[in-house]
């Protein structure tokens, strides 16, 4: 395999990479939003008269919507613009669009909006689900699943460590804000945007907007940075909305406050996990959890359901209990953030289990060892575990913070945390190969969003199966009128997923070749010969264009198609009492180790080394799956030091801002480690199983169980911030 | 909107001239541009004039003796770069690195620092701890003040309508410190800054502390408890809680009163034992 | 008053700022005046870094500049770096360790990084060089490749 340079790195070092911030077309207006003064309260007038009044503005709000859309048939189940209730704040009530950026925000202010204010619901500890009060926040959704005899192991265990963790809310922070350029052509309404699911974005928009999925064409354009934050639309339907009013090309970009007000982050979750021992072995875990879903709608959120896959461990424990509640609120609605919600409940639980470890004198590593998944075992909802690497990553884990610790300097800990993830190998996707005399194209939906995966990854998959020199592969991106469907960017599911569209495709060609060549498929490998591809078995040379008819030729060369529509396993649905839970796909193991050093005097924590061992399937492209890694545990660093949304008593966001929210900077990093565990096949090509998530996953426990180590205290919140630390030493 | 006007004097007489039209409410300074760009944008009212500072004669530093003059308009950077200062007032060269980025020190200034005085700013308290004088040109004449004079609290200065900040002078090169806390070490704004110096001509040290509201300040009766260059552990315990009981701290989003406490106790040991060990330091805590 | 020269230069070429009204930033003069988008558009308000030009060669956050301000002055946006000596080792760097992914702050550390170099040339440790970095934010890589891209500028590579 070769390692040549990313194919974008020379054009992206140059400025030369056109992101959605940077598309401009002629005529074109710039659109702004009206944002709701409050987080909670009803509408009583909206007066779009004075921006309407500035030359040149067009404003549009909920009464324009039915002028807007005569198509409209039936009610959209979320309104572009609410009609009576705001529910968080910041809320866009209103848009408008004006020929320069600074008239459009002047416009945006002079709209007048009366509201009738109320409480906002922000509160989601210490409320009965059961006996909510008539102002208390709607349950959105609950989740209940059940196996053994809890009683019984809690009845009779040695001991029960009984622990509530509070992890706060994150947010994406994808340096480029949300953008996008909406046309209307004729009876297209068009939008150039910044997203990680092409496809996705066109289903939404046609649901929000009420149009059918072929009148809208969603083009994507390169993303700057997405980690789940780019999924749904957020600024496209107001931009579509504004050049119909207009008759004009609308570019709309949120300013970066709005990146935070408006953004479908995580939001903050409560966590009781109790475990009861019994002669050194968990023989049961309950763990009861809550989540401030914000203003998402009822049975819509898949966080819930998905992310308590995980809160209790990837351990064999006999009898379990998992309850899951998550809470409407006055805040933007959820969204996916990286493993969405994974990090805060695997904070929890592994936090849980160093102290479970403590309080048995026992190695840590050992204690996870004796509990830990293997291939063939039960998960806690009854499926089959696959091949999983994680017991492998933890011998290794556990060795090296061994040696770690020899040269632990006082004040300084070392400790290890593992987290576990399931690729959404599940969600489909095709793609089309056309093989011509002189190159590959992969012709495909989805956007590079900077992991490498698309611009990498699946070139190095038709790589390793046509044996064609990167070099001569190239990725053709299509907008969704052309491109073949593609589920997008989410869930680690580039490479394990599009990935096998893409070698079930190679595999077409690569036997449409053999019998071309009258040779067995298996043989044939690509070559160049002159500039020109050469197809070779064996002593056997053709030149390709010598096996394409005439026909092909003209069409562009031969087309090879590869579809994937993954099958995931099976849960015992008799152990679910209530709610949705997803079975795994794949099982993506990682162990980290952290070592930390606390001052004793002010609660600062810092990271001095860190290392990942991650259960990689089969590894397609070391610097992409090494980059992920690297990305992955940063942002966990995030997590756990110093990421928090925080929230104002009227619900506005308090830290809206890159000063105050608080991502990491080039020096709090420490030296990254990186292992790739090999042989625990996945589901993705060649067994790759996807990198994306997993490796934030371990950090927030793993730096907490390093403090614990070095300082003796156990942290039960996130982030672990000075001021935090500090109180748990008490020193205040 | 409709555009202020945009001047840009190159000598003190036009800069004077400039501040004498128009309403002071009307008028907004850009010195470095770091803070004013964000008022402007921030503002509900726009201004009707900017004067930039930017081509005024007063980017200058100059060492005369044991006392160093830094021009208003200096950029931060210029000062942090220049031979002399990390080893002479090595406290003060820690609170200039402690301002923003690079790219923001290339533009931010002592005087726009100063007339900001935000109550987290981190070269108050060094100016502070180092008997810093304001060097003022207005409109009525030309004054001087000591730093303690001039802050007062968050964007409230003790500069007149009809002034501008021309320099400050550092009356003698000191051992001294700055240490500082924050969530995130880079890119933050400081929970609790303390700033020492030692003045070898007085013999006595100077003691300030930043994150505090309505301004940073100055601890004479924890400075008295120290005695002679290199104090011993006691005597820093006893400043150290005479600081901690002495500052109003306040609780914000950033950290609560206690843990400012808490904080100004231990950076106060700290500093003092860094500025005290080191009469030609390094530099770097 | 100063009649202050009516243009600057951008990547050498002369701009004439007669028609830039006096409240336009520089950040939005060169991307949508001059036609310069590899200046990104990350926060505006000064705290990411994805905006850096040089002005007169050193970095400046392009988001907090008005562009009046800076008449008379030389402005070097990301394209500009295109022959500079600097510039073309720190694109060398970053290309061979792979020191970007999705590329959005990628200009603004090339500039940043060529006016560190331009500054204080080889007199900077390679830690001083991390340290001034802190002021540009990378959400993709985890510096960690960057890092390496520094160091390998600096020498220390093994």
């Amino acid at each position: 395999m070769t390692f040549t340079v990313r194919p974008d790195a020379d054009a992206k070092l140059r400025g030369q990479v056109a992101f959605a911030t940077d598309r401009g077309v002629p005529g074109m207006l710039w659109g702004a939003l009206v944002p709701a003064p409050v987080a909670r309260g009803r509408i009583r007038s909206l007066d779009l008269g004075p921006a309407r009044a500035i030359d040149g503005v067009i404003a549009i709000g909920p009464a324009d919507l039915a002028r807007l859309l005569p198509g409209v048939t039936g009610a959209v189940e979320r309104p572009v613009f609410p009609t009576d209730r705001i529910q968080y704040h910041s809320q866009p009530l209103a848009a408008v669009a004006a020929p320069t950026r600074q008239l459009a925000r002047r416009a945006a202010r002079a709209v007048r909006v009366d509201v009738e204010p109320l409480p906002p619901l922000e509160e989601i500890e210490g409320f009965d689900p059961v006996h909510p009060g008539p102002d208390r926040p709607d349950v959105i959704a609950h989740v209940l699943a059940r196996h053994g005899d809890l009683d019984a192991a809690f009845g009779s265990a040695d001991f029960v460590l009984s622990e509530t963790y509070r992890t706060a809310g994150v947010c994406q922070v994808a340096l480029e804000p949300h953008a996008c350029i909406a046309e209307i052509q004729g009876d297209v309404w068009h939008v150039t945007t910044s997203t990680q699911t092409p496809f996705g974005a066109r289903e939404d928009l046609a649901s929000m907007l009420g149009l059918p999925e072929e009148r809208i064409v969603v083009e994507g354009t390169w993303v700057g940075g997405g980690f789940g934050g780019k999924g749904a639309p957020l600024v496209e339907p107001y931009a579509l909305l504004l050049a119909r009013a207009s008759g004009r090309p609308v570019r709309l970009a949120l300013s970066y406050r709005e990146e935070f007000q408006l953004g479908r982050t995580s939001l903050p979750s409560v966590v009781r996990i109790e475990s009861a021992v019994k002669g050194g072995r968990i023989a049961g875990r309950r763990v009861h959890w809550r989540l401030d879903a914000g203003a998402s709608l009822p049975g819509r959120d898949f966080t819930t359901g998905y992310a308590i896959g995980f809160i209790l461990g990837p351990y064999r424990i006999p009898a379990i209990e998992m309850e899951g509640y998550a809470f409407r609120t006055n805040k933007p609605p959820l969204g996916p953030h990286r493993a969405p919600m994974a990090p805060q409940c695997v904070f929890a639980e592994e936090s849980h289990m160093d102290h479970l470890a403590a309080r048995l004198g026992v190695d840590p590593v050992a204690f996870r060892r004796a509990h830990v998944w293997k291939e063939g075992d039960r998960t806690h909802l009854g499926q089959k575990v696959g091949p999983f690497g994680l017991d492998r990553c933890l011998e290794r884990a556990g060795a090296l913070a061994a040696t770690w610790s020899q040269d632990a300097a006082p004040h300084t800990g070392v400790a290890v945390g593992v987290g576990f993830w399931s690729t959404a190998t599940g969600a489909g996707g095709e793609v089309r190969l056309v093989l011509s005399p002189t190159e590959l194209k992969i012709i495909e939906g989805e956007r590079e969003i900077g992991s490498g995966s698309v611009i990498r990854g699946i070139v190095a998959v038709a790589e390793t199966v046509l044996g064609i020199s990167r070099d001569r592969v190239r990725v053709d991106y299509h907008d969704t009128r052309s491109a073949p469907f593609d589920s997008g960017v989410f869930g680690s599911r580039t490479l394990a997923a599009l990935g096998q569209a893409v070698q079930k495709a190679a595999l077409a060609l690569r036997d449409e070749l053999g019998k071309r060549l009258s040779v067995p498929a298996g043989s044939v490998q690509l070559a160049e010969e002159n500039g020109e591809l050469v197809a070779v078995s064996g002593r056997r040379r053709a030149k390709i264009r010598s096996l394409l008819t005439a026909t092909e030729l003209a069409l562009g060369g031969l087309t090879g198609e590869g579809r994937h529509y993954g099958v995931s396993g099976e849960i015992d649905t008799a152990r679910v009492v209530e709610g949705t839970f997803y079975p795994y796909t794949d099982f993506t193991g990682a162990a980290h180790v952290a070592m930390v050093q606390v001052d004793p005097e002010t609660g600062a924590v810092r990271v001095m080394r860190y290392a990942a061992f991650q259960d990689a399937g089969k590894v397609v492209d070391l610097p992409t799956a090494q980059g992920s890694i690297e990305g992955g545990v940063a942002m966990g660093l995030g997590t756990a030091l110093t990421e928090e949304t925080t929230w104002a008593e009227d619900g506005r966001m308090s830290n809206a801002g890159l000063l105050d929210y608080r991502i990491p900077t080039l020096g709090e990093i420490p030296p990254i480690e990186v292992h790739f565990e090999e042989g625990f096949l996945g589901a993705g090509p060649f067994g790759a199983k996807g990198l994306g998530e997993p490796p934030i996953i371990p950090v927030p426990a793993t730096v907490g169980n390093a403090i614990f180590a070095a300082s003796g205290v156990a942290m039960t919140e996130l982030p672990m911030t000075p001021e935090r630390v500090a109180r748990a030493l008490k020193l205040l | 909107m409709p555009a202020f006007s945009f001047v840009q004097p190159s000598t003190t007489d036009e800069a004077l001239a400039a501040l004498r039209q128009g309403e002071p409410g009307e008028t907004v300074i850009v010195a470095g541009g770091t803070d004013a760009l964000f008022e402007l944008e921030s503002r509900r009212i726009p201004p009707q004039r900017v004067i930039s500072l930017r081509h005024l004669p007063w980017r200058t530093l100059s060492w005369a003796g044991e006392s160093l003059r830094i021009g208003s308009t200096l950029p931060l950077r210029t000062l942090e770069s220049d031979p002399d200062l990390r080893r002479r007032i090595p406290g003060l060269w820690q609170a200039v690195r402690a301002v923003g980025s690079v790219a923001l020190r290339h533009r931010a200034t002592l005087g726009g620092n100063l007339g900001r005085s935000s109550p987290a700013s981190d070269l108050v308290p060094i100016l502070l701890a180092l008997d810093g004088e304001v060097d003022i040109v207005g409109i009525q004449g030309e004054r001087s003040l000591p730093v303690d004079q001039f802050v007062r609290a968050s964007r409230t200065t003790a500069l007149g309508p009809g002034e501008l900040i021309r320099s400050i002078a550092i009356p003698e090169a000191r051992p001294s410190a700055f240490l500082w806390q924050r969530v995130r070490p880079a890119n933050d704004i400081s929970q609790v800054g303390v700033a020492v110096a030692y003045s070898p001509t007085r013999k006595e040290w100077r003691i300030a502390v930043g994150g505090v509201v309505p301004r940073p300040v100055l601890l004479p009766q924890a400075e008295r408890l120290l005695s002679g260059p290199s104090p011993d552990a006691a005597e820093l315990r006893a400043a150290a809680q005479e600081a901690s009981m002495r500052v109003p701290f306040s609780t914000d989003r950033r950290a609560s009163e206690a843990y400012r406490r808490q904080l100004v106790a231990i950076l106060l040991q700290r500093a003092v034992r860094a500025a005290g060990s080191r009469p030609s330091p390094s530099g770097a805590p | 008053m100063t009649a202050s020269p009516a243009r600057l230069t951008v990547n050498a070429a002369p701009v004439d700022l007669t028609p830039v009204p006096v409240d336009e930033r520089l950040l939005d003069t060169v991307r949508w005046r001059l036609g310069l988008p590899g200046t990104k558009e990350g926060c505006r308000t000064g705290e990411c870094g994805a905006c850096t030009v040089l002005i007169d060669g050193r970095s400046v956050l392009s988001c907090l500049a008005l562009t009046h301000e800076f008449a008379g002055a030389a402005v070097t946006t990301v394209e500009g770096l295109e022959g500079d000596p600097a510039g073309a080792r720190v694109r060398a760097a970053f290309e061979a360790e792979g020191a970007l992914q999705c590329g959005y702050c990628t200009p603004g550390f090339v500039v940043a990084l060529t006016s560190l170099l331009k500054e204080r040339g080889t007199e900077a440790s390679a830690e001083e060089l991390l340290e001034d970095l802190g002021g540009n934010l990378c959400r993709c890589t985890g510096y960690a490749a960057i890092v390496r891209a520094v160091r390998r500028i600096h020498g220390e590579m093994p």
